[in-house]
């Protein structure tokens, strides 16, 4: 895709080629790539002046082992930031990867004193170094699979405890099998040890290895990989109602932050050159998370940046222990052995885990990123042309029949049937707890029915997952506002015309600036999702959904909250962007004027069970929604069904 | 039968130890939805003071109700200092300042007492055992198996017949709609985090009585089976907390009394990955955490 791209570019055929998996060439890879130099560049040379300041092999070693940690951490941040799982696990992989490339990398004739009797005859297997980190690398690799299938079952998200307890369980399995199968790991006090003179002599691998990664994790971050994964980040659930499946997002995101992590544990292995159990566990699990969340783990800036501070505030937490309160000629007075003394290092650390939760739990930087700010420093950006109104699609029905559910033993559908073609606007009325949300809930694939069909054309929906439903052109609002809240007003709107352009037509780009532009957004463009007003947000919703490029568009009161006026404004955004995109559109809605001004049909649903269908009008008169309905709409309150 | 019935009473004795953990971390959670890996840091801090009362030549006696006392204040302290100023975050910033907590005890420990593990006196009893028919029955676990009953049923009449209990029991299930009823969201997570606290304090006079020393790193192991009991439970559930605990002791002893030589040593970790594969293959049927979504 990316080649393809190029060759595009190249011909200057950008915009109409550009590949899916970087939807802009310019924003999405030479500027990463650019961002990546200069970061590159910044944390080198940072590491390497204080090595020209302060001479001596201790000084050397603490920035090697500075730009390996880096390596880990981006590895880490590649999944922590991107898919918001917070995983322990990560050094558990590291563990693995250690292990694979010692017992692959150190000589036979090392291995003979310590792992005699290795399984498979591993003590007679020799391999450069080069090889072994390719051999732990598919290991880690196969090992990351397996956890993230399990992941993948266990219904990781953002703040799953389920996620928590799975890959500590790999931190912690993986350390007991290092420290009780002596056979093959040397034990927990012995361990694996290479022969003076075969360790990492060069920094030329660790460059290499940390420049790819930064490149790696910052096109990754633009990729539409790594967008799909922030959105389901931000809000699971309207990431997949947008047809994201996070699974296999979150999979991809797990191999890839796996990858690095391998490489980094090998090359820390490789330049430690021994190897115990407590390598990979606990302590340096607290180190890296808390090297990830000062600089902010949602970036990979901030994460670069987090490890630089911490490694410094380590080091002269030592140094003050150990050269009488002194560094660079600056003296401390007074008697402070109560403060500089062992253990300080591991305070600090616990320290500034507690402090920057309490503080900022997004770090320094949050997701500031290099290349995202050169970006909107020197591009600028022209309001776009108005949109071009969709072709007129082939007509299609939406169809649920005889949808009952029933919670326990309460019945909250019971029969309900609807029809909508892809041509009108219908609504859906009934008193508070009708079970208007739950059909739209069984319509897209969020609630199981009971009974009932839902179909779309000749395809059958019923109790499809929702990312299916969403692919196959029903994309739904919600009722409490679901943006994906950090992200810009633009990303919002990205991400649904991504998922758009791949399942819904076929590779060709929705014009995302002329959809934020026809939702009245366009000076908003670039605040986070989260910072808009209601009635902001709102239209926001209705944009992203209009973006996925639908087939229906099913709308759960999208008035809820508005004045009088802003619902008035808020029929024409619905049938703009209805016609924009060539959509049926469903909506519920408690206001009258709203549903009689917009909608061809009305269907009233009232204790789970359609009591009218007909026009706004000849609903209106209806006598037995009256009864059921209109006496209760004339009050003030919110559907909470 | 015999050897079977000797195991089930040294299970007993371990799990309900456990227990007490759990249940402890399961009330945290109920509350606040924090899994707390700090936990494990009130033993620490009550090891060594007890450590320091015996050095004054205090007695198990009074050092037992010490350690309950110095339990609940750290509990309550660390809230004030910490959980109470990440109230209503992600679970993710929660989950880390509980990680970074257990980090920073263990370290000022380590930085103002030494690395070095710091011993006691058991009491004299400990070792001693009765008959039972052919079992021999460790006094030890009898009065752990008492105590914890005792206090399982102070403590479940302490939920079910007080407001302070009832309040707990409301915000486990519904946090924000047991606010909205009117229940005083500081009194209760203080109150949860005291009775955590008590029960942490008495299983440590349990722990530290069967360990006989104290060090910067002893909270880990408490505070490991503790979540993993709670973990089993289902976090949430009180009741479940019990179980879990009981049944973690119980399996400990069983896995090391089948699993062979080499592999005793990886029990802990044979315990969480059995307990990660429950999540994986029953996802939201082990733990009720997973409050359905509302759409």
């Amino acid at each position: 895709m990316a080649t393809r791209s190029l060759v595009a570019a190249w011909t200057g055929n950008r915009r109409r080629e550009a590949g899916l998996l970087f939807p802009s060439l310019r924003r999405d890879v030479a500027f990463p790539l650019a961002g990546a130099v200069v970061l590159f560049a910044a944390f080198v040379g940072a590491g390497l002046l204080y090595t020209l300041m302060v001479e001596g092999a201790s000084a050397e070693k603490l920035i090697t082992a500075m730009f390996i940690d880096a390596i880990m951490v981006i590895g880490i941040q590649i999944y922590v930031g991107n898919t918001g799982v917070f995983s322990f696990g990560h050094i558990g992989f590291g563990a693995v990867a250690g292990y694979a490339f010692a017992i692959f990398a150190i000589a036979p004739e090392d291995k003979y004193t310590r792992i005699p009797n290795a399984p498979w005859g591993l003590a007679d297997v020799e391999m450069g170094p080069l090889p072994a980190t390719g051999v732990a690398l598919v290991i880690t690799l196969i090992v990351a699979v397996i956890v993230g299938i399990g992941l993948g079952r266990s219904g990781a998200r953002s703040g799953s405890v389920a996620a928590t307890v799975i890959t500590l369980a790999l931190l912690f399995f993986t350390h007991e099998v290092a420290a009780s199968w002596n056979e093959l790991t040397g034990g927990e006090r012995a361990g694996l040890t290479f022969g003076i003179g075969d360790t990492l002599q060069t920094r030329t691998p660790i460059y290499l290895a940390l420049f790819a990664a930064i490149v790696l994790a910052l096109l990754f971050a633009r990729s539409s990989i790594g967008r799909l994964n922030q959105a389901a980040r931000e809000d699971n659930l309207a990431a997949r109602a947008m047809g994201i499946n996070p699974v296999v997002q979150q999979t991809i995101a797990l191999l890839l932050s796996v990858a690095v992590v391998a490489v980094a544990a090998s090359l820390r292995v490789y330049e430690i050159g021994s190897l115990l159990p407590e390598f990979f566990f606990f302590q340096y699990t607290l180190l890296t998370l808390v090297m990830l969340v000062v600089g902010g783990r949602n970036g990979v800036t901030g994460a670069l940046l987090g490890v630089a501070v911490i490694t410094a505030v380590r080091e002269s937490a030592r140094r003050m222990g150990s050269d009488g309160y002194e560094i660079f000629g600056l003296g401390l007075d007074g008697n402070l052995d109560w403060v500089f003394r062992e253990g300080l290092p591991t305070v600090l650390l616990g320290l500034a885990m507690v402090v920057f939760m309490i503080w900022r739990p997004n770090g320094v930087l949050d997701d500031w990123e290099v290349d995202a700010w050169l970006w909107r420093r020197f591009i600028r950006q022209k309001p776009p042309a108005a949109a071009v109104a969709a072709p007129e699609p082939d007509a299609l029905d939406l169809s649920a029949s005889g949808v009952t559910v029933e919670f326990g033993g309460f019945r909250a559908l019971d029969g309900a049937s609807i029809e909508v073609s892809n041509r009108e606007i219908v609504g859906l009325i009934g008193p508070n707890g009708a079970g208007k949300t739950t059909l739209v809930n069984v319509m897209t694939g969020m609630v199981d029915p009971t009974s009932g069909e839902v179909q779309l054309g000749e395809m059958g929906l019923t109790s499809e997952p929702s990312h299916s439903i969403a692919r196959a052109g029903l994309v739904r609002t919600f009722q409490n506002l679901r943006l994906f809240s950090s992200l810009t007003v633009r990303e919002n709107v990205e991400v649904a015309a991504l998922m758009a352009s791949v399942h819904r037509n076929g590779g060709s780009r929705t014009d995302i600036d002329a959809i934020v532009a026809g939702a009245g957004l366009w000076e908003q463009r670039n605040r986070r999702a989260g910072q808009l007003d209601y009635g902001n947000s709102r239209r926001l919703e209705l944009a992203r959904a209009a973006a996925a490029a639908p087939a229906f568009l099913l709308l759960d009161e999208p008035t809820s909250g508005m004045s009088g006026t802003e619902s008035l404004a808020m029929v024409e955004s619905v049938r703009s962007m209805a016609a924009a995109v060539g959509a049926g559109v469903l909506v519920i809605d408690h206001d009258l004027n709203f549903i009689t001004g917009i909608c061809d049909r009305v269907y009233c649903l009232d204790q789970g069970r359609m009591i009218a269908i007909g026009t706004p009008d000849e609903v209106q008169a209806d006598a037995a929604v009256k009864a059921a309905y209109l006496g209760e709409a004339a009050q003030p309150g919110e559907d909470r069904t | 039968m015999t050897e079977l019935v000797q195991n089930l009473i040294d299970g007993l004795g371990r799990g309900s130890i456990y227990a007490l953990l759990a249940l402890g971390v399961a009330v945290v959670f109920g509350v606040m939805h924090l899994l707390n890996f700090a936990h494990g840091e009130l033993i620490t801090v009550s090891g060594y003071a007890a450590y320091a009362a015996f050095s004054n030549g205090w007695s198990w006696y009074l050092v037992a109700p010490l350690i309950v006392v110095v339990s609940v204040v750290t509990n309550l302290l660390i809230e004030r200092i910490a959980f109470s100023r990440v109230r209503g975050s992600s679970e993710f910033t929660q989950l880390l300042t509980s990680f970074g907590i257990h980090f920073l005890v263990a370290a000022i420990f380590l930085m103002y007492v030494g690395a070095r593990v710091q011993t006691f006196a058991e009491p004299g009893w400990i070792a001693d055992t009765y008959s039972v028919g052919p079992v021999r029955v460790e006094v030890f676990d009898t009065v752990v198996i008492i105590v914890a009953i005792v206090t399982l049923v102070l403590t479940a009449a302490v939920l079910q017949r007080t407001m302070f209990g009832l309040s707990i029991r409301a915000a486990a299930a519904d946090f924000d709609a047991a606010r909205l009823m009117g229940v005083n969201s500081d009194r209760v997570i203080r109150g949860a985090f005291a009775l955590s606290g008590a029960l942490a304090g008495i299983a440590g006079i349990f722990w530290l009585m069967r360990a006989g020393h104290t060090s910067p790193t002893s909270g880990i192991n408490p505070m490991l089976s503790g979540v993993l009991a709670a973990l089993i439970g289902g976090l949430g559930s009180l009741k479940g907390a019990v179980i879990g605990g009981l049944a973690l002791g119980l399996a400990e002893v069983m896995l090391r009394t089948w699993l062979p030589g080499g592999a005793a040593a990886l029990t802990q970790g044979v315990v969480f990955s059995l307990i990660a594969l429950l999540f994986i293959f029953r996802p939201g049927g082990l733990v009720n955490v997973a409050h359905a979504e509302r759409v």
